[in-house]
């Protein structure tokens, strides 16, 4: 596997934060063509068409003016709000839900909905449940079975343990997560 | 896979996202705190005094308006084409052409170039891979990625299908691919789910 094919697995895990980009980048543009339309408005000494701009700083100068505390708070807040949103979008590492799988022509990435359905799949069948009473979560470092056994009929835990892991030991995963059963205490009656 | 520039997203992202967080503080602080209040009024009434008087002093003879306006068109309009541009530059990078290899008259006897499309690849593993019947969708596409023609496989398989199982059967293919064309192209695998192979059914029979 060479350096290139590594960088395309990082750019294949993580957030390329694009679709934000495009809705901030088209409010920014909004925003400038509406400053654009004022200032070329006044530049050529016509009526400005909401609001002159030496209007809008007097505004901006006089705050907070006559609204009262609660509502300039209250939108502050809200734009703070944005703001961290934003900064939280551009500092995080944004990985996605994906496991990187070793090989060494192919540059691999899977997921984790995928390896999810593959490992109940796998569960069901060695539990003997129907697909219903089984539900896989997987995130980066942990699976979780859960399963519901079937009314009088007695599940071993560690056989849909050992059974999970080795499917997971076949996928070869990076990161390789941990896996935890579950067994409900309550059965499912008329399966 | 794509020329997406992540970097730049992250950068505009944490800068607009620093301003609307210092201007929403502000903004409480404006609300609450009378003496902060009194300060931003002188401050900024002092700013505007200053830009009035400037742009009264700076009428041009044209159009007795001043040239402050201008330079303010001229940078909305510097944001916007910014902005198109930053816009225009997510998911570029699409390849058109894998190999374009000049020949040599001394060494093939005969000067010319051999050219291949990405079309060649992209058919041929898309052809191979739509005969499957535990695959629900396949795309085939190739990038421009570090200085080299890049295929990137994104299949959808039904639910329930062991990835590892796919993923060496789909790298066979590859090398098989491999010696068709006599180069070793980089090929990035994605197996994911779409909203078809989640409604779909795993299996026939249970």
């Amino acid at each position: 596997m060479t350096g290139s094919m590594q960088r395309a697995l990082r750019r294949e895990t993580h957030s390329p934060r694009s679709a934000l980009s495009v809705l901030v980048a088209i409010a920014v543009a909004a925003a400038a063509v509406y400053c654009l339309l004022e200032f070329t408005l006044v530049a050529l000494g016509q009526p400005s068409w909401l609001v002159h701009p030496m209007d809008a700083g007097a505004w901006l100068a006089a705050l907070p003016g006559p609204y009262s505390p609660v509502l300039l708070g209250a939108a502050g807040v809200v734009l703070a709000l944005l703001g961290l949103i934003l900064l939280g979008n551009g500092l995080l590492p944004g990985r996605r839900a994906r496991h990187v799988v070793a090989d060494p022509r192919v540059a691999i990435v899977v997921d984790d909905e995928v390896i999810a359905s593959a490992l109940a799949r796998c569960a069901r069948v060695a539990a003997g449940v129907t697909r219903e009473q089984v539900m896989v979560v997987v995130s980066a470092r942990l699976v979780q079975v859960n399963v519901r056994p079937t009314s009088g009929i007695r599940l071993s835990e560690a056989a849909i343990q050992a059974a999970v892991e080795a499917e997971l030991a076949d996928m070869a995963l990076d990161p390789a997560p941990a896996v935890t059963v579950k067994l409900a205490e309550s059965g499912v009656v008329g399966v | 896979m794509n020329g997406t520039p992540r970097g730049l997203n992250r950068f505009l992202l944490a800068l607009f996202g620093l301003v609307l967080l210092a201007a929403g503080t502000g903004l409480v602080v404006l609300a609450t705190v009378p003496s902060a209040a009194q300060w931003w009024q002188g401050y900024a009434g002092a700013q505007l005094d200053w830009l009035r008087d400037y742009a009264n002093r700076s009428r041009l003879l044209m159009s007795n308006e001043s040239w402050v306006w201008i330079a303010g068109a001229v940078l909305s309009l510097l944001v916007v084409i910014a902005m198109i541009s930053w816009i225009a530059n997510q998911g570029k990078g699409r390849a058109a052409t894998l190999l374009d290899r000049p020949g040599d008259a001394d060494l093939d006897g005969a000067a010319g170039a051999v050219r291949l499309s990405c079309a060649v690849a992209e058919q041929a593993l898309k052809s191979a891979l739509l005969e499957r019947t535990d695959l629900l969708g396949v795309s085939v596409t190739s990038y421009d990625f570090a200085r080299q023609t890049a295929v990137r496989v994104r299949v959808l398989p039904r639910q329930g299908v062991a990835p590892h199982k796919i993923a060496a059967e789909i790298a066979e293919l590859v090398e098989a691919l491999d010696e068709l064309l006599g180069l070793e192209v980089p090929v990035l695998l994605s197996i994911g789910t779409g909203a078809r192979s989640r409604f779909t059914k795993a299996e026939r029979v249970r």
